[in-house]
């Protein structure tokens, strides 16, 4: 067992050590659950170290590379004679998005430090779907891959369903079977590329040295990217993303929003475009349009919430739109601000959703006309809410402006196989959305907490808790950090993008 | 040589025995009657295992034994072996179970004779290289499920029975009308022989049409899967768990014996067909399933649908094309008997078959809830579980063959059917219990039944070696029947 089998592996055995936890000691769960993740938190820590060591001499060589280099590789036949194989190892982009989940995930289980209903099986579940994101960033066998994935997706089902409130069960059953039916598209993709591939394999870097003409690169793209995209809310297919942020228990939509939303960007960045170039361009910019009315959808659906969850999973679908503008804008400078996005929106959407349970928790009400002045009770809460909401508008020195401002860069450069005009139209409506965001950011946050109180009952809430302010403290420590350094994760992920936009170029061309 | 036909020497031998012993032993010592079937199949096992490396043919080539027919006999055995497991509670009334709600079935002796008598069957079956043969043994694994599917003697089971009874007749009639213009066309009636004798007629158009529609009913293809839910409903559960596995085992055996054997050089016209066949059955099987109320209705159509994957891997001459369908069966027989278990632990103990009626399982009893979760994800095809592998290597085979169409279809069908299976995990886990509910208690045979089926069916999916083992014995053998 190697240290990426680990970052999975660590994950699973908390599971099993919760199980294993008598039920009735809700208390010793919750030590359990926080102890692993913290755990895994210094693993991936390890992990990353390791492997900085292993890639940063190769970064200047991978300038030219064609085909993405592999760290900490571990290889296992698994059903030999159909090529599958337990394939695992990091790569940049892998590495920045295993550091956003360990960082959830813990931050995940203080935030549910309250959880007194079915705990046991409330943190199993949490655990068994941490697990499945962990394996989905770790594998590049195309078959573990797609186990990993639909393992991450499933548990959902459940945490939202019992633990969830409002209309639990409908949002539960439209959220997961509208990403089972991308997971299905994905199956489609997958099958498709293994067999006309004729490698007899199903690990990426393989089936990235086979070639595939170019129509059938036209029709497997899009139902890849598609299907990608269900997760990674991609319009008009993000419509479970708000009823299922608003209904799921706190931890679960900081998980879901922060994490399992960016598989969709990821597997679209890692399996679609790496493998389909041409696909990817003679899609691009219809895509590219697609997400800007996401981006703009997001942000206008954003304005009219009354519920600070609708409101939240409204921005989400806007900043995951960014994630997919990225991708589809297929150059580097966009590639680069799209997975920074998606680290950036990880955070700061976990640390939103986080924040938003902890005041629910208190007020029980999520109702932004509903509250006010809530600053003058729980000072730390709103300071974080501030800063989680200049966040997301994009304020410069926290990661968010990073992110943004290198994904409309990169739309606006152009790539040599669109029209640039169009490209640029596109990228001036998405800035748009810039604007829009802070609407509905500063005029939301000032009525939640600004001003007087406006309920009595408000009066008396204290203020966040201890793990409360564990929880809170990292995210926004994390989002001040690469806000500030951007520099260091950039390195992280860049030498693993320049094999994606070499592709681009060499076996793309035009088609 | 004759161990070659040693495993139904002992079913059939072991069904007399029980037969024979019956009569002589009170009521109260027939406990003995199922430890010694048990017993008998498991010698029939071992026989297999004995012979295994060995094949060959008995009576001039009209019983021949190779690598196909080990693995479906021993699914066979295996079904009927679980299926006793599950019947026990109900044939032998346990003490613990002395308020159980459901009356017991009668007849101990005739139940597991009749049983390994269909059992006997459907080895035949496999093992038939003639068409006589193969009808023949086809009938005795088909009458007597007849009589078990109405054991229960009460209305319901009336109604099973004999609807069961006409739409099997008369599917062994489409059948043998297909078999004798097959005989008619060619002559022959080893099918060797006729495979070699066929050429392009629309007699012999009429003859597959025929026959299709008789293998159609065996696996409940739509349209010939009017029977299934009024049989699966009024059955003892039991029974209704052996259709739908062992029954459909036969079915898929009979095609891999003509399809494969005798219209394996037709490959590219009937592909198509199966392709139609497979995207209805698996669509109108779920959409069947998404509006029941009654578990084994809902059992019924959920095995109708699964159907539909199953026949997939007769789409092409894929080197893994049998492999895969063997490794489903498998897959399917032993998560769907996990599920049974569970329902049959229930309704046991409730006497109550709505799914309504499973609310509040999960914190009543959460290790059956677990069970049936495990189970129904399975047979949802959730990785890591088995019944994901299973599916993703038949969608292999599809997509291999060039019906991309198709995996779409059969996939975004996986959703579909994902959406009934979460109906029931919604009552037993989201649902809160009944007031006043307790917890059921589990007989030591279902709570090993489960835990075992349960157990295998995620270890099928995580470790390669059974799927290895298969596909290493089983890959050469479409080559002989397919260019």
């Amino acid at each position: 067992m190697g240290l990426v089998s680990w970052l999975v592996l660590l994950p699973f055995l908390t599971t099993v050590a919760v199980v294993l936890t008598p039920a009735s000691k809700s208390r010793n769960i919750r030590w359990v659950a926080a102890l692993g993740t913290g755990a895994h938190l210094l693993l991936t820590a390890f992990v990353t170290w390791k492997y900085w060591q292993a890639a940063s001499p190769d970064f200047p060589s991978m300038k030219t590379a064609l085909a993405t280099k592999l760290y900490l590789v571990e290889r296992m036949p698994w059903f030999e004679s159909m090529g599958i194989q337990y394939f695992v190892g990091l790569d940049g982009i892998s590495m920045a998005m295993i550091i956003l989940t360990s960082i959830i995930i813990f931050t995940g289980v203080m935030a549910s430090w309250n959880v007194e209903v079915r705990t046991k099986e409330f943190f199993a579940l949490l655990l068994t779907l941490v697990t499945g994101v962990f394996g989905v960033f770790v594998s590049f066998d195309l078959f573990l891959f797609f186990v990993f994935y639909e393992l991450a997706v499933l548990p959902m089902y459940l945490l939202i369903g019992v633990w969830g409130t409002g209309p639990k069960e409908y949002s539960a059953m439209k959220l997961t079977l509208m990403l089972m039916v991308g997971s299905a598209f994905i199956l489609v993709g997958i099958l498709a590329l293994y067999h006309v591939s004729g490698t007899h394999s199903f690990d990426l870097i393989t089936l990235g040295q086979a070639t595939y003409d170019s129509d059938f690169q036209r029709w497997v793209f899009p139902m890849l990217f598609v299907g990608f995209g269900v997760l990674g809310a991609l319009y008009p297919f993000h419509t479970w993303s708000p009823d299922g942020h608003a209904s799921a228990p706190t931890a679960v939509s900081m998980l879901h929003a922060g994490v399992l939303m960016k598989l969709g960007g990821y597997g679209a960045l890692r399996i679609a475009v790496y493998l389909l170039p041409q696909g990817a361009q003679y899609w691009g910019l219809f895509f590219m349009a697609v997400t800007t009315i996401n981006i703009l959808y997001g942000s206008f659906g954003a304005i009219t919430q009354k519920d600070l969850k609708y409101f939240t999973a409204y921005s989400s679908v806007s900043h995951c739109g960014f994630v997919l503008f990225g991708v589809a804008a297929l150059n580097m400078m966009s590639f680069k601000g799209a997975i920074i996005q998606m680290f950036s929106h990880g955070i700061m959407t976990g640390l939103f959703f986080g924040l938003i349970g902890m005041v629910y928790g208190r007020t029980h009400t999520r109702i932004i006309p509903e509250m006010g002045g809530l600053a003058k009770v729980m000072p730390w809460l709103a300071t974080c809410f501030y800063i989680a909401g200049l966040a997301s508008l994009g304020l410069p020195g926290f990661s968010g402006f990073v992110a943004e401002s290198s994904v409309f860069l990169g739309g606006f450069f152009g790539n040599p196989w669109h029209d640039i005009t169009a490209m640029r139209i596109l990228t001036l409506l998405a800035t748009c959305s810039v604007v829009v965001t802070a609407v509905y950011v500063l005029r939301g946050l000032a009525k939640v907490f600004a001003g007087p109180i406006t309920d009595a009952h408000f009066e008396h809430l204290t203020d966040a808790t201890l793990t409360e302010r564990i929880s809170t403290g990292m995210l926004v420590a994390t989002l001040a950090v690469v806000g500030l350094m951007p520099g260091t994760l950039i390195n992280l992920i860049e030498s693993s993008v320049y094999p994606l936009v070499n592709r681009l170029h060499a076996i793309g061309g035009k088609f | 040589m004759f161990t070659l036909i040693l495993p139904e020497l002992i079913v059939i031998l072991t069904a007399f025995l029980i037969l024979g012993v019956d009569l002589f032993v009170s009521e109260k010592n027939r406990v003995v009657l199922a430890p010694l079937t048990l017993v008998g199949l498991g010698a029939a096992t071992a026989a297999i295992f004995f012979q295994m490396p060995e094949a060959g043919a008995l009576f001039g080539g009209r019983f021949a034994v190779d690598s196909v027919t080990w693995w479906f006999k021993f699914l066979f055995i295996l079904s009927t072996g679980i299926t006793i497991a599950l019947s026990l509670d109900m044939l032998d009334g346990r003490k613990v179970l002395e308020n159980a709600q459901t009356p017991r079935l009668r007849f101990r002796g005739e139940y597991y004779t009749i049983l390994l008598f269909t059992l006997s069957g459907m080895m035949f079956l496999v093992s038939a290289r003639d068409l006589i043969t193969l009808y023949v043994s086809l009938e005795l694994a088909t009458i007597p499920l007849f009589v078990l599917a109405s054991w229960k003697r009460d209305g319901n089971a009336g109604e099973a029975g004999l609807k069961y009874v006409i739409m099997g007749a008369l599917a062994s009639a489409l059948l043998l009308y297909g078999f004798s213009l097959l005989y008619g066309l060619t002559g022959q009636t080893d099918l060797h022989a006729i495979s070699q004798g066929l050429t392009p007629s629309p007699l012999l158009w009429l003859a597959v049409a025929l026959i299709v529609s008789g293998i159609g009913f065996k696996m409940t293809i739509v349209p010939f899967h009017f029977w299934a839910a009024e049989v699966y409903q009024g059955a003892p559960t039991p029974i209704t768990a052996y259709l739908s596995v062992a029954s459909k085992g036969a079915g898929l055996a009979l095609m891999f014996q003509l399809f494969f054997r005798v219209f394996g050089g037709f490959f590219k016209d009937w592909q198509i067909a199966i392709a139609v066949f497979a995207a209805l059955t698996m669509t109108l099987g779920n959409l069947g399933a998404i509006v029941q109320n009654n578990i084994k209705r809902f059992m019924a159509f959920s095995a109708i649908s699964q159907a539909g994957y199953m026949i997939m891997g007769f789409l092409g001459p894929q080197k893994e094309s049998i492999a895969s369908m063997i490794f489903y069966m498998w897959v399917y027989v032993i998560t769907n008997l996990a599920v049974f278990g569970v329902i049959i632990f229930h309704s046991n103990q409730t006497g109550k078959e709505e799914i309504t009626d499973y609310r509040g399982l999960a914190q009543t009893n959460p290790l059956m809830a677990l069970g049936m979760m495990l189970g129904l994800f399975g047979l949802a095809g959730i990785p890591p579980l088995s019944g994901f592998v299973g599916k993703f290597f038949l969608f292999s085979i599809a997509s291999a063959t060039g019906f991309h169409w198709l995996v779409a279809v059969a996939a975004v069908n996986s959703t579909i059917s994902l959406y009934y299976y979460l109906r029931i995990v919604r009552q037993m886990y989201i649902e809160p219990p009944a007031a006043g509910a307790k917890a059921l208690e589990v007989s030591p045979v279902l709570g090993f039944t489960v835990t075992t089926t349960v157990l295998a069916s995620v270890a099928l999916g995580v470790f390669p070696f059974f799927y290895n083992i298969v596909n290493a014995q089983t890959s050469g053998w479409m080559s002989l029947f397919v260019k």
